[in-house]
């Protein structure tokens, strides 16, 4: 399957929130260097929400194909995976600090499976983030940075998601990162509010604070 | 000039050819779609009175910015940062012909009737894509006859040829965190590769310079690049830790562009014409284009100026009030009486919208690129805004007739 065929499975023209799918990591797969072939995109985890949750957006923020496999976990729950994944390839040969290949790959590979499933044209969304995505430590100059950030832009706004019947974010991860923060304190302070889960237990609801200097990069 | 709509039933292919075949990476900003439903038509004679203009002002902007590097205490008004004034002593030996000089000019048409121009990106201007394959796509789903374009890609990577030696190697810098300049860079070292150039993807502080030559320390990528193409803006390549940059400033390793941009690029570049002028430097298509440009405190109770910063991009932090959102206008004003050197005033200009088929209205900004003096095609963005920033459509140009 080609990156663009992938990219038309996850982002349908004309459904609900598929805009905000970024092409990034499906236009590169034909660049990818390192070969992985991944037989599926199990999940290793659950992600436990009850049907009360019908009016929450979903930010999986898990580490790379793992966040790919929960986005077809969610899929299968009746919503619709919108990976946002923006992180580039590494150039040829370069050591890179990130491996954003193993995402594309699992995007081709849950292409496959998302095919099958019969999603609401108004399904709320799921957007899929890569948590490995802030590795930007370099053990020396000569590696290739390709570690990135999701900004406020990278998503809706938080009038567009109350508009569109979010009242809830829902965010599946270890913990809050940095830059996700900072989108979610704006979402709050629109009274949208946020929870968090680590895929196992009940989503707690959580006040983010705002960010301080020496807090923002 | 005119708007002309991508067909309804059409549109969602285009937007997916443009991303894939067309390194459109970043469709999406916040809610608003970045690529235009029209594409831009404008008349050959349009085009004529462009192509002359932005040819002017890139003499001028030569010119100029080759005197300042000559007397650099002339350009104090520009208020450069301390560090980059600390290093404007090694251009001395800048010789313009070895470097490729790009630069693209943004105009607005007025309800004068007239152009006004609002920038130069002297440093590094974007856009490439948009200015190559959004109108060869445009114009196959508009008409093949009816319209041609001015391939801003084909002429920069002729220029490229003449200055790099065959299959050399080129060093694209930028910032490797970001698609959105990968996308840029990405297109050219795809079109050079054609060329048989060699492409290195790299960041700013992956180069290295000795006895003024230019040396990638990439793992596995490690020896003398012939050609550095820098998307990685100065005022942010100073910043870099440890300090590894002087070297892009003497180096005679082929560059596009050179730091010496860096006198044009900031926006109080006007506040060194009149110098300029009284050394017989010729500023007439400048003075005619870009609006009166004041120092921050000149413009004090005076009516009509917005306030603009020295180093903005896209259109951020441009204080006209009914483009701003919320706060942000307060935000900016109390940003510009904190630091005014850090920003200009000048004069507004009303820009006339166009009007798209359902009578909604739109802003333009044309950007039009010279590269080494002769004009290099357009690139434009739209927008309901009268400031064109981030959440601008892209959208193709295309010139009514026959190719010239």
């Amino acid at each position: 399957m080609a990156g663009k065929e992938a990219y038309k499975i996850w982002a349908p023209a004309g459904k609900k929130w598929v805009d905000w799918v970024r092409p990034v990591p499906f236009v590169a797969i034909n660049e990818y260097s390192k070969g992985y072939t991944l037989s599926s995109v199990a999940a290793n985890r659950g992600v436990f929400l009850e049907a009360t949750y019908e009016d929450a957006a979903i930010i999986v923020d898990l580490p790379g194909e793992q966040s790919v496999a929960a986005g077809i976990v969610l899929a299968k729950l009746g919503y619709r995976p919108i990976p946002i994944y923006n992180g580039t390839i590494e150039q040829q040969g370069a050591r890179a600090t990130v491996d954003n290949q193993s995402v594309g790959v699992a995007l081709l590979l849950g292409a496959g499976e998302l095919k099958s499933i019969n999603l609401d044209d108004d399904a709320m969304p799921a957007f899929l983030l890569d948590s490995n995505r802030l590795h930007r430590y370099k053990m020396d100059a000569s590696i290739f940075d390709n570690s990135w950030d999701v900004y406020p832009q990278d998503m809706p706004s938080a009038e567009y998601m109350l508009d569109n019947g979010v009242h809830r974010v829902v965010v599946v991860s270890e913990e809050f990162s940095k830059d996700l923060k900072k989108i979610l304190y704006v979402y709050q302070k629109k009274n949208i509010e946020i929870f968090l889960t680590d895929g196992y237990e009940v989503p707690k609801k959580i006040t983010i604070r705002k960010l301080f200097c020496k807090d923002k990069d | 000039m005119k708007l002309i709509p991508i067909p309804e039933d059409k549109y969602d292919e285009y937007r997916i050819t443009l991303m894939f075949d067309c390194y459109k990476w970043d469709p999406q900003f916040l809610d608003n779609n970045t690529i235009a439903k029209y594409a831009l038509v404008i008349t050959k004679e349009e085009h004529k009175e462009l192509e002359r203009l932005t040819e002017h002002l890139d003499k001028e902007t030569q010119e100029a910015e080759v005197f300042l590097n000559k007397n650099p205490k002339l350009a104090i008004p520009l208020a450069l940062t301390k560090k980059v004034s600390n290093e404007l002593k090694r251009m001395n030996n800048y010789d313009s012909d070895k470097h490729i000089r790009l630069m693209r000019y943004d105009f607005h048409p007025t309800v004068e009737g007239k152009w006004a121009v609002s920038e130069v990106n002297s440093d590094v201007p974007g856009g490439f894509a948009e200015g190559s394959l959004m109108p060869k796509e445009a114009k196959a789903l508009l008409g093949e006859s009816k319209y041609w374009y001015r391939c801003f890609g084909d002429i920069l990577v002729n220029a490229i040829k003449k200055k790099v030696i065959k299959s050399g190697r080129i060093m694209l810098v930028h910032c490797t965190s970001y698609s959105d300049d990968r996308q840029v860079m990405q297109f050219l070292g795809d079109r050079l590769k054609q060329e048989g150039f060699r492409i290195i993807y790299g960041a700013a502080d992956h180069l290295r310079f000795k006895d003024n030559k230019a040396f990638c320390i990439l793992d596995d990528n490690e020896g003398e690049v012939n050609a550095i193409i820098r998307f990685t803006p100065l005022e942010w390549l100073v910043d870099i830790k440890p300090k590894k940059w002087q070297g892009y400033f003497d180096t005679n390793t082929v560059s596009c562009n050179h730091p010496i941009a860096i006198y044009a690029q900031t926006k109080r570049f006007p506040l060194v014409w009149d110098v300029l002028e009284k050394n017989g430097i010729n500023m007439s298509t400048w003075r005619e284009l870009l609006p009166e440009t004041l120092e921050v405190k000149d413009a004090k109770g005076k009516e009509g100026y917005i306030y603009k910063p020295a180093y903005g991009r896209v259109g951020e932090k441009i204080s006209i009030k009914e483009a701003c959102k919320e706060d942000e206008y307060k935000q900016i004003m109390s940003e510009v009486k904190r630091h005014p050197k850090k920003y200009l005033a000048q004069k507004k200009f009303i820009s006339k919208p166009l009007v798209g088929t359902d009578g909604e209205k739109f802003h333009v900004c044309l950007g039009s690129y010279a590269v080494d003096g002769v004009h290099a095609g357009y690139y434009a963005r739209i927008s309901r805004s009268p400031r064109i920033d981030s959440n601008a459509a892209d959208i193709p140009v295309l010139i009514e007739g026959e190719e010239e």
